[in-house]
């Protein structure tokens, strides 16, 4: 099984309250509370634990992408990707994920990647990302259009990647007269394909169909099994078996010398599951943007909204893994056992938790966690 | 007095949508607005006491189908013209409300014989220059409604349509209505940056009706319309929010009588 550090890479320094007087941190709070010269200092300091997370022994960086909100200040994967392929030289680098819907030029996009892939020497694994509403809001893409435009983005990227140019497109939503990139990704036939999902059907459906790995976001362990199995079933009926490296799980981790320290350290992702999952219901999901089977299934995902639970709840529900190394590696190797993942995402600086507090983590992850997983 | 309207299903091509029709005369063709066809409501009653009235259900909302290529209001336009063509309802008397009356404004701006007079309450269609058109689409609906009324308790029929507890039913249709509204006003937002230019070509008798005190479509954008459609008039209906034909439903009808007879 891969581990993955990860990190939305959020700017916490501004006060809370004010976030109270908006309808959401997300989207609508004013960019005015935005300090360029404090998100430099937190870009070096998020950017060294990347490499340090490689250094001691990560198998792979995982990198995200939203935008209006100070809970991730990776506007572009794509810059982030290309920053990691230059500073880092072992760890796979996942980019989860360029936003399809949101983008008008697909085969820019393939170009984007494929040169990631190349300077990073074929580390880039390529995850695709419908958007959460917000990101439809943000970049004025009509969310009655998210799912044609995510399926037609992909249909030509992979194109882009595996058909020999120049030739023509003429779809629905993008039309191009010459494709024919000098510009083609070094992994053939193309980098890996990673879908994030959290219970809608058709994600699931789309992943299994096209045999992409399916990494199931902060769902509870129950659904992210359920999810895994409808893939099987898909997977079944289209004659193929999928292996663990066909399915990913994503959580927040923070591991610290003592079963104490690190509970009150751990509260920094307490921010995260705060006011970024909180914001009235058009935000996230504008009219057109889901399916009513996806309505019913993120409605069923889980009873309680995550950031209406409780610091012990969230542990309780395998949400959040928070203790001493030997806590983490048996509440870990849990999940490994009831999941059969091949890749463990682990969100393990979020909020504002401290770069020191986040180098010690990632100190004992390489030197205990990550050597008793590999067993 | 109220009239019996009728529900029919008219076959436009390979799609049918859904036409309430009620009352005896000269036809009146009434285009609903974003949050779709409400039905014979008291305004369309006493019209009908005058006028054969048809309320259709644009494609995409309320029972009618949704044909897959109409993507935008001119698309919607160009389904209109046909409608009009196949049951015989060129050159008819129109009454377009909110993004009806864009739509109606479109047909109009384009098609010559498809309307012989043309009523436009509190419409979309042409950007503000100073002012700017609410974003519904990023409200909720209870939202959309606070905002569209200056006094709810003026309006007759408010507890009905917005206060009454919705079926199952009518809880998917409205969901599928916003969808629809979203397809075809996302971008640019309610708003057609030709139509100041084609709007010149039109000469049929056209009234502006507006409620001035509309928090979603500015008093301005009736200013504009009544700037650039020749020989229009402008009868602005104070105390009144976006849609007189419910907040104020006399005031409103008579108004209509005064201008389609």
């Amino acid at each position: 099984m891969d581990v993955f550090y990860f990190t939305e890479m959020p700017y916490t320094e501004f006060p809370e309250s004010e976030v109270e007087k908006y309808p959401s941190m997300r989207l609508t709070f004013p960019n005015t509370y935005f300090d360029a010269n404090k998100a430099h200092d937190l870009f070096k300091r998020y950017l060294d634990e990347y490499q340090y997370a490689e250094e001691v022994g990560f198998d792979g960086l995982m990198i995200n992408e939203h935008h209006n909100t100070p809970s991730c200040m990776n506007v572009e994967v794509n810059i982030s990707g290309g920053i990691l392929a230059r500073i880092t030289s072992k760890a796979k680098i996942l980019m989860l994920g360029n936003l399809l819907p949101t983008s008008d030029n697909p085969v820019r996009l393939a170009e984007e990647i494929a040169m990631l892939d190349v300077i990073s020497g074929g580390r880039i694994i390529s995850g695709f990302v419908r958007g959460i509403g917000i990101e439809s809001w943000a970049n004025n893409t009509n969310p009655v259009y998210n799912r044609e435009r995510f399926e037609e983005c992909h249909d030509l990227v992979i194109k882009t990647w595996t058909t020999p140019g120049p030739f023509r497109w003429e779809g629905k939503h993008y039309h191009y007269r010459a494709v024919n990139p000098w510009m083609l990704p070094l992994q053939k036939p193309h980098p890996p394909v990673w879908v994030p999902g959290t219970g809608s059907p058709e994600t699931v459906q789309w992943t299994a169909r096209n045999r992409y790995t399916y990494a199931a976001f902060l769902t509870p362990l129950e659904v992210a099994q359920g999810l895994f199995q409808r893939y099987r079933e898909y997977a079944a009926e289209d004659g193929w078996e999928p292996g663990p490296d066909k399915f990913a799980f994503m959580i927040c981790c923070h591991v610290n010398e003592t079963e104490e320290k690190a509970q009150e350290a751990g509260k920094a992702f307490m921010w995260r599951m705060n006011y970024p999952l909180r914001g009235p219901r058009e935000y996230w999901s504008p009219p057109g943007y889901m399916s009513k089977a996806g309505a019913a299934a993120v409605a069923a995902r889980r009873p309680t909204p995550l950031n209406e639970m409780s610091y012990q709840e969230l542990q309780d529900k395998y949400h959040l893994v928070v203790g001493n190394p030997d806590s983490v590696i048996k509440k870990l190797r849990h999940i490994k056992e009831q999941l059969g993942i091949g890749a463990l995402l682990l969100e393990a600086q979020g909020g504002p938790l401290s770069h020191q507090d986040t180098m010690r983590s990632l100190e004992l992850f390489g030197k205990e966690v990550l050597p008793a997983l590999k067993d | 007095m109220s009239t019996q309207f009728s529900e029919e299903f008219l076959k436009v091509g390979n799609d049918k949508i859904q036409m309430f029709k009620g009352g005896s005369g000269d036809p009146l063709l009434i285009l609903h607005g974003a949050g779709g066809n409400r039905g014979p409501l008291r305004y369309a009653q006493a019209l009908a006491n005058h006028f054969t009235v048809y309320l259709p259900s644009h494609p995409g909302f309320g029972k009618s189908d949704r044909p897959e290529w109409i993507e935008t209001i001119q698309d919607l336009a160009s389904f209109y013209t046909w409608v009009q063509e196949l049951h015989d309802l060129e050159g008819v008397r129109a009454i377009g409300f909110s993004m009806g009356g864009w739509l109606a404004a479109e047909i109009a701006a384009t098609c010559r014989h498809a309307f012989s007079s043309l009523m436009l309450v509190n419409s979309v269609g042409i950007k503000p220059q100073s002012s700017e058109i609410a974003d519904i689409f990023i409200i909720s609906p209870s939202q959309i409604a606070e905002l569209t009324f200056h006094d709810p308790k003026q309006a007759p029929e408010y507890h009905q349509i917005f206060e009454e507890t919705p079926t199952a039913e009518q809880t998917d249709m409205a969901e599928r209505d916003r969808e629809m509204a979203v397809r075809v006003c996302w971008r640019p937002y309610m708003h057609d940056p030709r139509l100041p230019h084609l709007l010149q070509r039109v000469s049929i008798p056209t009234s502006i009706v507006w409620g001035r005190q509309d928090r979603i479509v500015p008093l301005e954008c009736a200013e504009l319309y009544h700037q650039i459609i020749k020989g229009s008039e402008l009868k602005v209906i104070d105390g009144c929010g976006h849609s007189p034909h419910i907040e104020k439903p006399d005031e409103f009808v008579k108004i209509a009588l005064d201008f389609f007879s």
